[in-house]
């Protein structure tokens, strides 16, 4: 029993995924503080303030970032934020690009006039300090080509330090520790993150620290801002699949230790 | 010759080191104009890095097909996803939309990239749960320790672990926010002490690794 056919295990989390997929149970999410800061931060911006969203990962993260990245712009739009959309992560331009014009299209904002998509551009931490002094030489054209300086939306902003809120959705490097040490420490605008499931943990030092103000944690964390703002999406349709494999390997690890203590006693016998 | 294979990079590391550890603390405009530049220079810089890491990828393909060695059919099929997908590319003039519709190289990126991607990422869910069940036993105290922390953990992070047993929200959140953090932080103060002391050993010439292996090293 103790070595199981892999395929059992393989059907089981199968099943665990595709059925509350199919017949959702949908449990209430609770919100961490980490996330209720976020959403609280953008909250408060005043209307025309400075967002800046760094989407710092590629395809393979879709799952968990552009659950966050849908909500996190969803708010930034019904807030009525000038939002600012990049990459440090090349395989992930044109992923970025569809979520922002999808959502944009959704609440009829304009590019250029209530948002730009810069797109990427090589050198990761040079390329924040070259952000941070000046963006038009960083970035002298949007993704669409289009010259950024004299963007009604990008009115006012010379450089990082005209941000007033930065969040990097980031499945590695670079992403959030980039952006604090290149971005953050040196030019001094408020940031938080959000980050895969895997990665979340070794953020932690710096959101207590207050490097980063807040922490939106994979489809976790995802879901809990979908709740914030009220707008349910992939995320809490996801959470319940994410619900139940935690549960079935849970209770496969339960079930191997069990096994492995009862063969353990078995071999050491009555002496 | 050996002016320039040596002495020459080691200066420019020295200089260049030393003067944009010292930037940081000038805010002069002076200072700034340098950073600016020279953030500039990387970033041209890393473009041509990217060209060389292409080129290096198809040397070390081409010989595997040459060679014939085992599994020289997936550097082959490299090889012709990557042209395929540069030809593209270039022809699409790197769009993958024009005017909301989608180009030929938008279409690779959608239907063969995502999603395969994305299954890379997807069947590390059946290999993890199929792993844990075969590794994943209290076979000491430390062992025990770190089995009970990961499934409190699993538990407190998702909404049917939280229904079934409510603590589990609460001691997640202490075990992410106090045991995590100390310990990562630990680690990243160590990690961070380790990369100063080998920037200052490369500032100073001490570390001559990236030089290369050259004859006269």
């Amino acid at each position: 029993m103790i070595s199981i056919d892999r395929r059992i295990i393989f059907l089981l989390i199968a099943l665990a995924t595709l059925l509350p997929l199919l017949h959702p149970f949908g449990l209430p999410i609770k919100v961490s503080p980490e996330v209720q800061v976020i959403y609280d931060y953008i909250e408060n911006l005043p209307e025309g303030s400075v967002f800046l969203l760094s989407f710092d990962f590629d395809p393979s993260s879709k799952p968990e970032l552009e659950p966050q990245a849908i909500a996190l712009l969803r708010h930034a739009f019904r807030k009525n934020l000038r939002v600012i959309g990049m990459t440090h992560w090349l395989p992930g331009t044109a992923l970025a690009d569809s979520i922002f014009s999808r959502v944009a299209a959704e609440t009829g904002k304009k590019p250029g006039k209530d948002y730009v998509f810069l797109g990427w551009s090589p050198g990761a931490g040079s390329l924040i300090i070259s952000m941070g002094q000046d963006l038009y030489k960083a970035f002298p054209t949007d993704y669409y080509k289009n010259p950024t300086k004299g963007m009604p939306v990008l009115e006012g902003v010379r450089n990082l330090r005209d941000v007033n809120y930065l969040i990097s959705l980031a499945a590695g490097s670079a992403g959030i520790e980039m952006w604090y040490v290149f971005g953050k420490d040196k030019y001094r605008f408020e940031m938080g993150g959000g980050s895969t499931g895997v990665i979340a943990p070794g953020l932690y030092p710096f959101l207590r620290s207050g490097q980063i103000n807040g922490l939106i944690g994979g489809l976790q964390g995802a879901a809990e801002y979908e709740t914030l703002i009220a707008r349910n999406g992939t995320a809490i349709a996801g959470m319940d699949a994410q619900s139940a494999t935690h549960m079935v390997i849970i209770i496969l690890v339960l079930l191997c230790n069990l096994f492995y203590f009862i063969l353990r006693n078995e071999k050491e016998g009555p002496m | 010759m050996i002016f320039f294979r040596r002495q020459l990079p080691l200066i420019i590391t020295f200089l260049m080191g030393a003067m944009f550890a010292l930037q940081y603390y000038i805010p002069h405009p002076v200072s700034e104009g340098a950073i600016t530049a020279v953030s500039n220079w990387m970033q041209i810089i890393t473009g041509f890095a990217m060209i060389l890491g292409i080129a290096s990828l198809f040397h070390v393909h081409f010989l595997k097909i040459k060679r014939q060695v085992p599994g020289w059919g997936y550097s082959l099929i490299l090889y012709l996803g990557m042209i395929i997908t540069m030809i593209v590319g270039f022809a699409s003039h790197g769009d993958t939309t024009i005017d909301g519709g989608q180009t030929m190289f938008g279409w690779i990126y959608d239907y063969t990239m995502v999603p395969l991607q994305a299954t890379m990422f997807s069947i590390l869910a059946f290999f993890i749960a199929s792993a844990a069940y075969r590794a994943f036993r209290a076979r000491s105290r430390e062992a025990a320790v770190l089995l009970s922390a990961a499934v409190v953990v699993m538990m407190g992070r998702v909404p049917l672990g939280q229904f079934l047993l409510p603590f589990t929200w609460d001691i997640t959140q202490w075990l992410l926010n106090v045991v995590n953090s100390a310990v990562r932080r630990a680690i990243l103060i160590g990690v961070s002490m380790g990369a100063v002391a080998l920037s200052i050993k490369i500032i100073l010439g001490i570390e001559r690794s990236y030089l290369g292996g050259g004859k006269d090293h």
